[in-house]
């Protein structure tokens, strides 16, 4: 009885999780798409977008819902790659200081988001959708009428004969940011694999050993380790990854180092007591206003933190492979939508989420993505059909978790309010 | 706040605000000097030197440019003789050839550059003579230019196919009644003169119109060939006969389409081509994505004629301009020795100096000193900054107002609204400034509220029961398109196609509004992060929708494919326009649209009428206070219902007045936003998220497109390049809503 309702409760929880794989292998199916091409480009833009949608988290858990607002810390790492472009430092080194600009920047920002924030509890996740579109107004003032005139830029980014930023910027060439961080060092996909396995098996008996967990949670690390080592060892899923058909999947190393590294500070973070304000905070605000926790300032931190990781995370999208051109004016724009949805699709909630969430919820999402055109060219043989069920999916995942969220609200209220009636009629 | 702090608030703010009183006092007392300086004889006289002044200089500048480009052309003509010509650099040869150009332009300006007079009286008298010809001959070509222009207008934005009406097979008379039907006056006798322009024109426009026709069923054709055909390589080497009989055979639409076997087989070449590249065949870009904007139409004046009393009036002109023109040499002598093409260029720009549009004081002194004419006593300065100083003094006199009385006013208007609308009065006095016509705005801002009016007013039932904004009014929205294209597909015109399309919207929207009030009752305190979502969600939902409904009427399909709706549809030949156009009339130069006005006036007063009987009563107590209302025995949800569908059928009725007005109907992605539009509409006229008035929707559209017109006009006259309108419009529609959720956010957390 009580396994059976662990079945249904998880099932619950992650239903479009399930619903995604579904539709992930039918589409990938029905598309037709060489399964070659498929995982290299979701390789592509699990490399390319994995890190933002991380920076989503700790909002979540710090009770402020999804926060749609990232676009700005967004706008900030484009302010920093503007800077950098118009200065003419190339490669890593422009890189890291585009990173370093947007440290202060988005922090600031994140500031005013947070202050701005307090005053809708409640309402953030609409609050931080608005927030965004008025910065994208902010961000055309600052591209279109102050850059070039009031902040002198170089020649060659702005628009000739007026004030204002070029529509697209290059990265490639001689402007030399483009794959700066992913071209330093690429390993092939297969070893990764089996370089993660082993690693995962290692740490399951480092806590073993440690008795930080138990023998049935090891038996199930070390049989996950097996299971994808076995996996990938079996020739024709190899074939598919190591160039046997088609290209060779290769991992850009230090993106995926960074990519980790964020896995690891969101996990870490969280031991500490600033990890446990922010659960507090998140779980219920009044509890732990009285248990001493500063909440305003508790929930400005989370969103300053999540506004620098997103910058950093699109620095990272802009300057990784089969990107190469900055739309100065359109490139943050669905940031947010994305990545809220990437992580939604991943079993993630309006309140809870987890790093293995964020990198599921990638996978599925942008598989989705990448075969959704061929596949309604195959079934309805009309494309431009996939282009909008791609944003029908983005913005549903993302209505029905909102809905299941208030739904479930909802229902917790009404039972509690049956009980107080059913105490006070005991009474 | 409390008390102390009250005291020790308000004696600043009453120094600051008598601080402004006196500089106010300054400017306006300023003003008034100048004023009446302008009308002192001595500084008409002064004006009338400079006038002089500003002529002549015309003249010598016409001249001396004229001997500065000619040495500048002959050093070129020398330097390209020399050998060693190709060997010097582009920027070697610019330097040496503007150094001979500044050379002569110095020695032109001493022997030229200040004339000496002498004949004053006769030179004076050939100026006013030809000013005075110049001014009638100007204002009557005016005249018959903007009748000219209105005809224009009405033609074009009332056309919607100019192939039926000047086809290759009409003749001129046939013409010119199919177009008098659109535009009664151009049959008018004293139009006469321009009927041969308008045959002009609609011949031009029907050419015009074949080819856009053709230009899109070319790139139709283009993307079918990159959809269709999978594979190009079995195409590759075939001679172009061959290769076009294959086409043909993979796709038979193309055997209709012989006269572009051409461009097809280039395009099939290149596809081709990037296949043994190994790249992508990428087709063109099918559908115009991006949204119309909504442009005036501007008269295009080469399909111009004058009159005969005009052409007379022109030709007195040019005779007293030779007599200028006479003294002018008399004065110059080397003025004779000019090309015929600076001899335009000279009188242009002495009638630029001339005839000024708006003749007051200090545009005319602004025009001479712009042309080098020195008058400038601190008197005649003062007069002619007369207009800028009394507005800045309004400005800074409202300011002092406001401050002083800053709280009565926000405690009464609400904050926004009143920062809003002062920011309108100023917009307004910058319009006055940069002498826009706030005359014509004005109109424009009617236009625009008989657009958005009923839009707007579908928030008021939504905030009324308690659901707050309605973002997910898009539903409604797309309710009522759908009757637009319904009646397209049916090739319904008029009236009945107007309220057919009310109908049918209101039809599907009732069972949407329906089931999107039911989940909106289980989600209290999250309606409106919801109904956002679900608003966007079903938008794309819709773009699906629009591909895949069984639509056959090929004026609404895509041309080629036969299946799925265009983006954009003309509603010019349906029902464009037709309710602004209903008894509308001209006031003061500006068209008031009676129908539409009287339409959004009639829906208010059902409105209000509504939230005055006991269901609306109701529904507003549900709204306002649901546990309350719970215990007098009123049903919240159901009354929550009420008013949701309620506002997803206003909403259904307004986009198909909105498409009337705007004459387009948009499908897909552009109904998206409207939601937010209307809400920033209704929050700047007063509401909050939990309370809203008829009222609050008047004036909210009022001053929301106010400021949108003005500000754009305003933008386009301070900064050049357009995009400062658009930033302005997005950071106060999101501001506004961002402060309404501060304003109701904390104690709703649920």
């Amino acid at each position: 009885m009580g396994e059976q309702n662990k079945i249904k409760a998880h099932l619950e929880k992650y239903v479009v999780t399930y619903l995604f794989i579904a539709l992930s292998i039918l589409f990938i199916v029905t598309s037709g798409l060489d399964i070659n091409y498929v995982a290299s480009q979701l390789l592509l833009r699990l490399n390319r977008n994995a890190f933002i949608v991380l920076a989503l988290i700790i909002p979540i858990i710090a009770g402020m819902g999804i926060n749609f607002a990232i676009t700005i810390g967004a706008m900030a790492a484009q302010i920093g790659l503007l800077l950098v472009i118009s200065w003419g430092i190339t490669g890593l080194p422009g890189i890291l200081l585009a990173g370093l600009i947007t440290l202060p920047l988005g922090s600031f920002f994140g500031f005013l988001i947070g202050k701005l924030l307090n005053k809708m509890k409640g309402q953030e996740t609409i609050g931080s959708l608005i927030l965004g579109y008025f910065a994208n107004g902010a961000y055309q003032l600052l591209f279109l009428f102050i850059f070039g005139s009031v902040i002198p830029l170089n020649s060659n980014v702005t628009i000739v004969g007026a004030s204002g930023v070029q529509n697209t910027l290059n990265l490639t060439g001689s402007v030399g940011l483009y794959t700066a961080v992913d071209s330093i060092a690429h390993i092939p996909f297969l070893l990764a694999v089996y370089l993660g396995c082993g690693v995962l098996a290692a740490a399951s008996v480092i806590q073993f050993v440690r008795k930080a967990i138990t023998a049935k949670r090891l038996a199930v690390g070390l049989i996950i380790a097996a299971v994808i080592a076995g996996i990938f060892s079996i020739p024709s899923i190899a074939a598919v990854v190591n160039g046997t058909h088609g290209r060779e999947l290769k991992l850009p190393l230090v993106t995926w180092l960074l990519i980790l590294g964020l896995c690891l500070f969101n996990s870490t973070i969280m031991r500490t007591r600033l990890g446990q304000k922010f659960r507090a905070v998140g779980q219920n605000q009044t509890v732990a206003n009285a248990s001493g926790i500063d909440v305003d300032r508790t929930r400005i931190i989370a969103i300053m933190i999540s506004t620098v990781l997103a910058g950093w995370g699109q620095i990272l999208f802009m300057q990784s492979e089969g990107i190469g051109t900055f739309q100065t004016y359109a490139a943050h724009e669905q940031v947010g939508l994305y990545a809220g949805a990437a992580i939604l699709v991943g079993g993630a909630s309006i309140d809870r989420a987890t790093n293995l969430q964020a990198l599921v919820g990638t996978f599925l999402f942008h598989s989705l993505f990448i075969t959704a055109q061929s596949a309604a060219s195959a079934m309805f043989g009309n494309s431009a059909v996939g282009e909008y069920f791609r944003a029908f999916l983005s913005y549903g995942v993302i209505a029905v978790a909102l809905i299941m969220y208030a739904w479930r609200g909802a229902k917790q209220k009404k039972a509690s309010q049956i009980n107080l009636a059913e105490e006070a009629a005991k009474a | 706040m409390s008390e102390q702090n009250k005291e020790t608030r308000s004696p600043r703010a009453r120094i600051v605000s008598i601080v402004l009183f006196i500089l106010a006092g300054i400017l306006i007392i300023s003003s008034v000097g100048g004023y009446a300086l302008q009308m002192t004889q001595d500084s008409k006289n002064s004006l009338e030197e400079m006038k002089t002044q500003a002529v002549l200089h015309a003249a010598s500048e016409g001249l001396i440019n004229s001997i500065a480009q000619q040495a500048r052309a002959e050093k070129l003509a020398e330097l390209r003789k020399d050998k060693n010509f190709r060997k010097r650099g582009l920027d070697e040869v610019n330097a040496i050839c503007d150094g001979a150009m500044n050379e002569a332009r110095a020695e032109a300006e001493r022997l030229y550059a200040n004339p000496v007079v002498q004949d004053q009286t006769a030179l004076n008298s050939a100026i006013s003579s030809y000013e005075r010809a110049l001014a009638e001959s100007s204002s009557m070509s005016e005249k018959e230019r903007s009748v000219f222009a209105e005809i224009y207008v009405q033609l074009v934005d009332n056309t919607s196919d100019w192939r039926t009406i000047a086809g290759t097979d009409v003749d001129d008379d046939a013409v010119l009644r199919a177009m008098g039907e659109t535009a009664p006056d151009l049959l008018k006798d004293e139009n006469a003169h321009l009927q041969a322009g308008f045959v002009q024109l609609a011949r031009d426009q029907a050419k015009a119109q074949q080819e856009r026709e053709d230009a899109a069923l070319e790139t139709q054709l283009k993307s079918l060939l990159a959809s269709e055909i999978p594979d190009w390589t079995a195409f590759a080497g075939l001679e172009a006969d061959a290769l076009w009989v294959k086409l043909c055979e993979e796709i038979p639409e193309l055997k209709d389409e012989e006269r572009f076997r051409d461009t097809l087989i280039q395009t099939a070449g290149e596809y081709i081509a990037a296949t043994e590249k190994g790249e992508a065949v990428s087709a063109p870009a099918e559908a115009e994505e991006g949204s119309v904007t909504v442009a005036e139409t501007q008269a295009d004046y080469r399909y111009f004629t004058p009159s005969e009393a005009l052409q007379k009036e022109e030709s007195e002109e040019s005779d007293s301009y030779e007599q200028l023109y006479s003294q002018l040499v008399a004065v110059i002598p080397d003025l004779g020795t000019l090309s015929d093409k600076l001899q335009t260029s000279l009188r242009e720009n002495i009638e630029k100096v001339l005839w000024l549009e708006d003749d007051s004081f200090s545009a005319r002194y602004s025009m001479y000193t712009a042309n080098q004419a020195t008058g400038g006593t601190w008197k005649m300065q003062l007069a002619a900054v007369a207009k800028p100083l009394m507005l800045a003094g309004t400005a800074v006199l409202l300011l002092g107002l406001v401050i002083l009385f800053w709280k009565p006013l926000t405690e009464r208007f609400g904050v926004p609204r009143t920062i809003i609308a002062l920011f309108f009065i100023f917009l307004c006095l910058m319009a006055e400034l940069y002498n826009i016509s706030v005359r014509m705005m004005l109109g424009n801002v009617f236009e625009r509220m008989t657009m958005y009016g009923v839009l707007v007013l579908a928030m008021m039932p939504g905030i009324q029961c308690g659901i707050g904004l309605n973002m997910g009014m898009t539903i409604g929205c797309i309710s009522g398109l759908l009757g637009i294209v319904l009646a397209l597909q049916f090739n319904m015109t008029g009236f009945p196609a107007l309220l057919f399309a009310c109908a049918a919207g209101t039809v599907v929207s009732l069972p949407l509004g329906w089931a999107y009030s039911k989940l909106l009752n289980r989600m209290k305190g999250n309606e409106m992060t919801i109904s956002t979502y679900v608003g966007f969600s079903f938008v794309s939902l819709m773009c699906i929708g629009w591909m895949m409904l069984p639509f056959n009427n090929p004026k609404i399909v895509w041309l080629l494919s036969g299946k799925g709706l265009r983006v954009t549809h003309s509603l010019l030949g349906s029902f464009a326009h037709l309710l602004d156009n209903f008894l509308a009339f001209r006031i003061f130069g500006i068209k008031v649209p009676t129908g539409g006005l009287l339409f959004l006036g009639l829906c208010c007063l059902a409105i209000w009428l509504f939230s005055r009987s006991r269901l609306g009563i109701a529904m507003t107590a549900a709204g306002s206070n649901p546990r309350f209302a719970e215990a007098s025995g009123i049903n919240v949800n159901r009354m929550r219902t009420v008013g949701t569908v309620l506002s997803t059928i206003i909403a259904a009725m307004g986009i198909v007045i909105y498409s009337q007005a705007f004459g387009y109907a948009q499908l897909y992605t552009a109904p998206r936003q409207l939601g937010f539009i209307a809400s920033s509409a209704i929050l700047i006229g007063g509401a909050t998220v939990s309370k809203a008035k008829v009222s609050h929707v008047l004036i909210g559209v009022f001053l929301f497109e106010g400021v949108l017109v003005f500000g754009q006009q305003i933008a386009n006259s301070v900064v050049a390049g357009g995009g400062l309108s658009e930033v302005m419009r997005i950071m106060i529609s999101n501001g506004i809503i961002l402060y309404a959720l501060t304003q109701s956010g904390g104690g709703r957390r649920g």
